[in-house]
């Protein structure tokens, strides 16, 4: 092909280079055109509003940092967002472990089991929950037939029912990344750690933790991003005792049609995925092939 | 560690099958309380009864709402199948930086919050009157479900040799050609795939719908959303039980093709 090509005349190369282009652009062109009208426009557009408020272009801003009520709400959001990535990893550990160990149907009955409530949607998830941690739901039931407890706990409304329905929700981005790295450890490694003379707790804080590192590294960062921006179960759960900035954003638009402020909430909320999305991919042993996945 | 004491390989067992347990049993509690008699939902339900699966039927406000998810489901499944298609196509065929850039700009609204998204769609369609609208809706679901087309054709791509596409255009055939004999077969299970992911985002997808829905133009989702803040009856189960049996019928469609074209691989030319 290549020395087909240098024969050519060049005329005729360069229609043929021209040509290719036409159809590559004919090819990436409609949904570019598609993205730019209906994605980066209208985002464009909304971020515009934070610094055309009449008080002043960073204004909005300041209005969201001063306020007490509104750090309160950013202070919750990132508070849930870490206790979620902190359960999550320490829940996902067990079943990445049995997962990189468990071959035939067991496997695929566990791998089912992580993968199902991906096809599930959030909101009947969310919905799943409500009915269970109600007051008078199965879940405060059983705790007062057991004796755990006198009267019915507060479930729901509160951090408790938005940790438990996000956690819920995230725990699979947890683990995915965590059995892949777990099941291409070399088992030889650990072996020779054993009979090299070396503990069980050695072997793993040296040898077993490092390895699973990229993968945990990974779910954390991808667990933690996604529960800043989460909406429908800190509503629905939360209410208005747990209040995110996901929420606090809706309710600009919805409640006060304060579009500004709106504006410089999103605005504040993309640039803290974006930063921390940066940071994680410079600073973490993160593989890449998750993100390009 | 390669085996771990008996003590510690049973308590990673007992843990691993607590948190399976947790994550998958808590989402079929919605089906039993389908099934309550009475007007609010007790779990489990204290008198069984089919009424609440009558009422959602015959009540033109849910039914009409499944047929607006799937109405809009289909059409943002049109819409990212062929631009995401093209673009995978497309995006073989540069390199270096502006792949990067490109790529980056395909995947950007799976990584934009959702939240955010929604919001500045629905500003702009207020602006352009496409707010309330069953297209409004659509092109916003097709936007989030393109990444997924993009990705599951971009891997199907990879097993298309790109000597194939060179030596058909030797032999003289025009590029459409190429594509519908070559690249189009072996690319069509990764099309199916990207396919099933677009429907059931746009179906479950809450958050641009609550935003962008009109009073005529609601979606089984956002129908919930309102219902339950509203009245909180086991309709809202039915509902939810619906929305459940989708995704099982998907989920299952899916595997099935993925496992087909497994079995369609190892047959393939390039083994």
């Amino acid at each position: 092909m290549t020395a087909a090509g240098t024969h050519t005349q060049p005329k005729a190369r360069a229609a043929l280079l021209s040509r290719r282009h036409a159809e590559t652009a004919f090819l990436l062109g409609p949904a570019l055109v598609v993205l730019a009208l209906l994605f980066v426009v209208p985002l464009a557009r909304l971020f515009s509003l934070a610094f055309i408020d009449p008080a002043g272009p960073f204004a909005t801003f300041g209005v969201l940092a001063e306020s007490a009520v509104y750090r309160q709400v950013m202070w919750n959001t990132f508070v849930v967002a870490v206790m979620v990535t902190a359960l999550c990893v320490l829940l996902a550990w067990p079943v990445a472990y049995v997962l990189s160990r468990l071959e035939g149907v067991w496997f695929g009955i566990a791998l089912y089991g992580v993968l199902f409530p991906f096809w599930i949607s959030v909101l009947v998830r969310t919905f799943s929950w409500m009915l269970l941690l109600e007051r008078n739901g199965p879940i405060n039931r059983l705790l007062m037939s057991a004796g755990i407890t006198e009267a019915p706990l507060a479930l729901l409304f509160n951090n408790v029912g938005v940790l438990i329905g996000m956690i819920h929700i995230l725990l699979p981005y947890m683990i995915l990344p965590l059995y892949g790295a777990m099941v291409r450890i070399d088992r030889r490694l650990l072996l020779a750690s054993d009979g090299l003379g070396a503990s069980l707790v050695d072997t793993f804080r040296r040898i077993y933790l490092p390895l699973c590192l990229p993968g945990l590294a990974g779910g954390a960062t991808f667990v933690f991003l996604l529960s800043l921006g989460f909406f429908i179960t800190p509503a629905l759960l939360g209410g208005s005792n747990a209040i995110t900035l996901s929420m606090l954003i809706a309710s600009f638009v919805n409640d006060r049609l304060a579009w500004s402020l709106a504006a410089a909430g999103s605005l504040a909320l993309l640039a803290i995925v974006l930063v921390l999305m940066g940071l994680a991919a410079r600073l973490l042993p993160i593989e890449r092939g998750l993100f390009a996945r | 560690m390669n085996r771990l004491p008996l003590l510690l390989r049973i308590a990673a067992n007992a843990g691993a099958s607590l948190v399976l347990a947790f994550l998958v049993l808590p989402i079929l509690a919605v089906v039993p309380a389908s099934f309550n008699k009475a007007s609010f939902i007790y779990l489990p339900p204290r008198a069984w009864s089919g009424v609440w699966y009558e009422r959602f039927l015959a009540d033109p406000e849910w039914h009409t709402s499944l047929v607006n998810s799937v109405e809009v489901a289909t059409l943002a499944t049109i819409i990212a199948v062929v631009l995401g298609t093209l673009a995978a196509i497309g995006l073989r065929r540069i390199d270096g930086r502006l792949r990067m850039l490109v790529t980056g700009l395909f995947l950007a609204p799976m990584i934009v919050p959702v939240i955010v998204t929604a919001v500045a769609l629905y500003r702009s369609a207020l602006d352009v009157g496409l707010s309330g609208t069953i297209l409004g809706m659509s092109l916003g679901h097709a936007i989030l479900a393109l990444p997924f087309v993009v990705i599951n054709v971009g891997i199907a791509l990879r097993a298309v040799d790109d000597n194939w596409l060179r030596a058909a255009a030797g032999l003289g055939a025009s590029p459409w050609r190429i594509f519908r004999t070559v690249t189009l077969p072996n690319i069509t299970p990764g099309i199916v795939g990207g396919a099933i992911f677009a429907f059931i985002t746009s179906f479950d997808e809450v958050i641009i719908a609550v935003f962008m829905a009109g009073y005529a133009s609601k979606t089984l989702p956002v129908k919930i959303w309102e219902s339950i803040r509203l009245e909180f009856t086991p309709v809202i189960a039915v509902a939810a039980t619906v929305m459940i049996a989708l995704a099982i019928i998907l989920f299952a469609l899916a595997q099935a093709f993925s496992r087909q074209t497994g079995s369609r691989k190892t047959g393939s030319p390039s083994r």
